[in-house]
């Protein structure tokens, strides 16, 4: 019998030992999403499976031609730009005052870690039925103890400004990761800089913020792609259907395209949709990877 | 030989794939439900979906997998119905309209499927998805098509008119859907009196009167005039159809290949209801209540409720609305000023069978049992719809002076019933969030009327043209 090779031998342990994983990422990522893009280039409406015709690139010229698509990718990019930065100054705040040891620290990290763990539908509908409302709203009493309002927050003037309040009410997600990276600054280094007398913020600009740049860069990262799929809050504030149309201000660019597939059942054209937001984000991941050797610290000098 | 390992995992990834493909068949054990929202539709409430899993078929039974969920077909009655039909195994799924579309995208869409019947009957046939039961209809023994109700012709279509050609279904229920039902006590609020209950108001006037219920306590509205049951009270896609309909207006080319939503009886529709926003008659986007038309109407902070018969199973099984059941009342579906009185189906929620079933004849005797059979006896009794049948009117609860006041009502609607809402099979369910998506800007004047109704047109006929040339090759 012929004696298999030590390399040979490790290669199919490797294999076999990610065989889970890599099934699962076949059948359910690689294959949808190379079959999304296939479809992408023909007629596909949802009933004509048997019976479809390829377009060439059609669908993809109608997405910049669309006025809707591309007033909502305009949105979700503004959207993104005000969003992903205050949602990182929140958590990371969140996570140097959490950090510090006080009595109950335990409990406030729990009480800001919730909103995040709550599951979308809960949050919207509180914050639209209770908060929102016109008719008694918390935030118009609030405001009207200042002499303003009321405002109608789902309106066209304040609804994005709604949309990112909520958004930033669950910015405690990231709480965690800044926690376990503020872990991870070394003692010594806070020690020798009291030595030398460096206030508190010295210490936080000079060592705390630097060693953290790698769990920013990533909580940005994913914050970046998550803003440009967002899709599930701004439905949930217009009605309590998933083909709920929200107004414009919050019409964001995923919003559109699940409107187009399972509305319209334009699915071609949604997929479509869909790979140039991939592309886009794709991009936007080279871009920002890219600016990371300005600002983004290794202790291994980032080999 | 690394090349070779990695094409045995790619096989085996087929072959899971494949799997993945593989419709339910007999013998197998299928999992029956996923949890999902029901869709939200007019005649809706009341009815939720619930998982249902279902026992393995034995080795001859067929599965017929329906959309009918617990709310709307009992388990204890499907029992009795496979007791009967031993070689029939009735599996139920929950499906809500993104599932619907992407079952029926991947041609794995359950053989029985609910509905609802005005919208989904004119877009299934034409995309072929509807299974012709003509022939079945016209031999049955259990449904008497005489018997029918002129609304269950909604279930027919030739291609072009509602009502005409074969049969593709039939509703489990229906109701007068634009009809409006009274809160007394918000009426005694107001020092109004009652409308007639025979005469229908005009829209017109229903606005005119709905402005006079409210009652304001300083800025705050303490009570609504009119409501609807789960919308926010503005311009919607469901209420110009059938302000379409009384006013003998299509906005269909006769081919259906084109709309034209610039027509002045659009105009009138969209002034008629911009004016009611403004006039703050009901929750809307503009005043931002974001409370439900019905828990108003029946916490006596809303005069009327633009709704249909099954309402007033909601009212007998409300806990604090049966406690007061004689505050409440219906009143006729309104009419254009100067159109015909019409009291139509919104949505006449049934059923079809899918074209692609494998098995018709098991299909069509689940489907003739559940909408011919002892079902149909129980849900008339229940209240929570009308009956398809004639026969079975005389079945509707008639127990208290409500019951008898909705039930004089019905039967006077029933004379108006038999118009049916003008659909354009290739809009589909795109119409109503392209209706939203003009209509939003224009209520809160960020849009002229002009550019709504000419917004609406280009939309509608980009849909339209997008569908008929998939259709058409």
């Amino acid at each position: 019998m012929k004696q298999i090779k030590p390399t040979t031998r490790r290669s199919i342990a490797f294999y076999l030992m990610i065989a889970p994983w890599l099934l699962v990422f076949l059948s359910f990522s690689l294959f949808p999403l190379v079959y999304g893009f296939y479809l992408s280039f023909t007629n596909y409406f949802g009933f004509n499976l048997e019976d479809l015709s390829l377009v060439g690139l059609k669908n993809y010229q109608n997405v910049f031609s669309d006025k809707d698509a591309m007033g909502a990718l305009g949105r979700t990019f503004l959207f993104a730009v005000i969003n992903v930065p205050l949602g990182t100054v929140i958590a990371l705040s969140l996570a140097l005052l959490l950090n510090h040891n006080i009595r109950g620290r335990g409990v406030f990290r729990t009480i800001f870690y919730i909103p995040s763990i709550m599951p979308a539908i809960v949050t919207t509908m509180m914050w639209k039925n209770i908060l929102f409302t016109g008719n008694g709203g918390i935030l118009d009493r609030i405001i009207g103890v200042f002499g303003l309002g009321p405002v109608n927050w789902l309106g066209y003037d304040y609804a994005l400004f709604s949309l990112i309040l909520m958004s930033s009410w669950g910015a405690g997600g990231g709480i965690l990761i800044y926690l376990a990276g503020l872990k991870g600054v070394p003692d010594e280094l806070y020690e020798s800089a009291a030595i030398d007398g460096a206030s508190y913020m010295q210490r936080l600009f000079r060592i705390t913020l630097p060693l953290l740049t790698p769990v920013i860069f990533f909580n940005v990262l994913m914050g970046i792609i998550g803003t440009l799929q967002q899709y599930l809050q701004p439905i949930l504030l217009a009605g309590d259907q998933l083909l709920a149309r929200p107004i414009k201000p919050i019409y964001l660019y995923v919003v559109h395209a699940f409107q187009q597939i399972f509305a319209n059942q334009r699915f071609a054209y949604g997929m479509a949709l869909l790979w140039v937001l991939f592309i886009i984000t794709l991009l936007l991941t080279l871009v920002v990877f890219k600016t990371s050797r300005l600002w983004v610290f290794y202790e291994d000098g980032g080999d | 030989m690394k090349k070779r390992i990695l094409a045995v995992l790619l096989g085996l990834s087929m072959i899971v794939l494949a799997a993945c493909g593989t419709k339910p068949t007999l013998g197998g054990q299928t999992t029956a439900a996923e949890k999902t929202t029901a869709a939200e539709k007019p005649d809706d409430a009341g009815e939720t979906a619930e998982e249902t899993t279902a026992a393995p078929a034995g080795e001859d039974q067929v599965v017929i997998r329906t959309t009918f969920m617990e709310g709307e077909l009992s388990r204890e009655l499907l029992d009795k119905f496979e007791e009967e039909n031993p070689g029939i195994k009735v599996v139920q799924e929950a499906v809500d309209d993104t599932k619907m579309a992407s079952l029926l995208a991947t041609q794995d869409a359950p053989d029985v499927m609910r509905c609802i019947g005005v919208y989904d009957i004119p877009t299934y046939v034409t995309r072929r998805i509807a299974l012709d039961l003509d022939e079945y209809m016209n031999n049955s023994e259990v449904i008497d098509v005489d018997d029918l109700l002129p609304i269950c012709h909604v279930y027919r279509y030739d291609g072009t008119t509602v009502g005409k050609g074969p049969w593709y279904g039939l509703p489990k229920d229906w109701s007068n859907d634009f009809a409006l039902f009274y809160n007394k006590t918000c009426f005694d609020n107001a020092n109004i009196e009652l409308p007639s209950d025979t005469e229908p108001m005009t829209w017109n006037e229903v606005v005119e009167l709905a402005k006079k219920l409210v009652i304001k306590e300083g800025d705050t509205t303490v009570q609504y005039g009119l409501g609807m049951v789960e919308n926010p009270t503005m311009p919607s896609f469901y209420y110009l159809n059938q302000y379409l309909l009384s006013a003998g207006e299509n906005l269909s080319s006769d081919d259906n290949k084109s709309m034209d939503f610039t027509k002045p009886v659009v105009e009138d529709f969209l002034t008629l209801w911009n004016d009611a926003v403004k006039s703050n008659i009901g929750p809307n986007p503009v005043n931002n209540d974001q409370t439900g038309g019905s828990d108003l109407f029946i916490g006596d902070k809303c005069a009327m409720i633009v709704t249909g018969y099954w309402y007033s199973g909601m009212i007998r099984g409300n806990e604090e609305a049966s406690k007061k059941t004689a505050s409440f009342g219906m009143l006729p579906t309104p009419m254009v000023e100067g159109g015909t009185r019409v009291a139509p189906t919104g949505s006449a929620t049934g059923g079809f069978i899918y074209s692609q079933t494998k098995h018709p004849e098991e299909a069509w005797k689940f489907f003739e049992w559940y909408f011919g059979g002892e079902p149909v006896d129980d849900r008339a009794r229940s209240g929570w719809g009308l009956p398809s049948f004639r026969s079975k009117m005389e079945l509707l609860p008639q127990n208290d002076d409500f019951d008898k006041q909705v039930y004089r009502v019905t039967l006077d609607e029933l004379n108006y019933g038999d118009a049916f809402i003008p659909i354009n099979p290739y809009l589909g369910t795109a119409g109503r969030p392209m209706f939203e998506k003009w209509v939003d800007p224009f209520i809160f004047d960020r849009a002229t009327l002009e550019e709504t109704m000419q917004g609406m047109t280009d939309d509608a006929n980009q849909t339209i043209s997008e569908m008929v040339s998939v259709l058409e090759g």
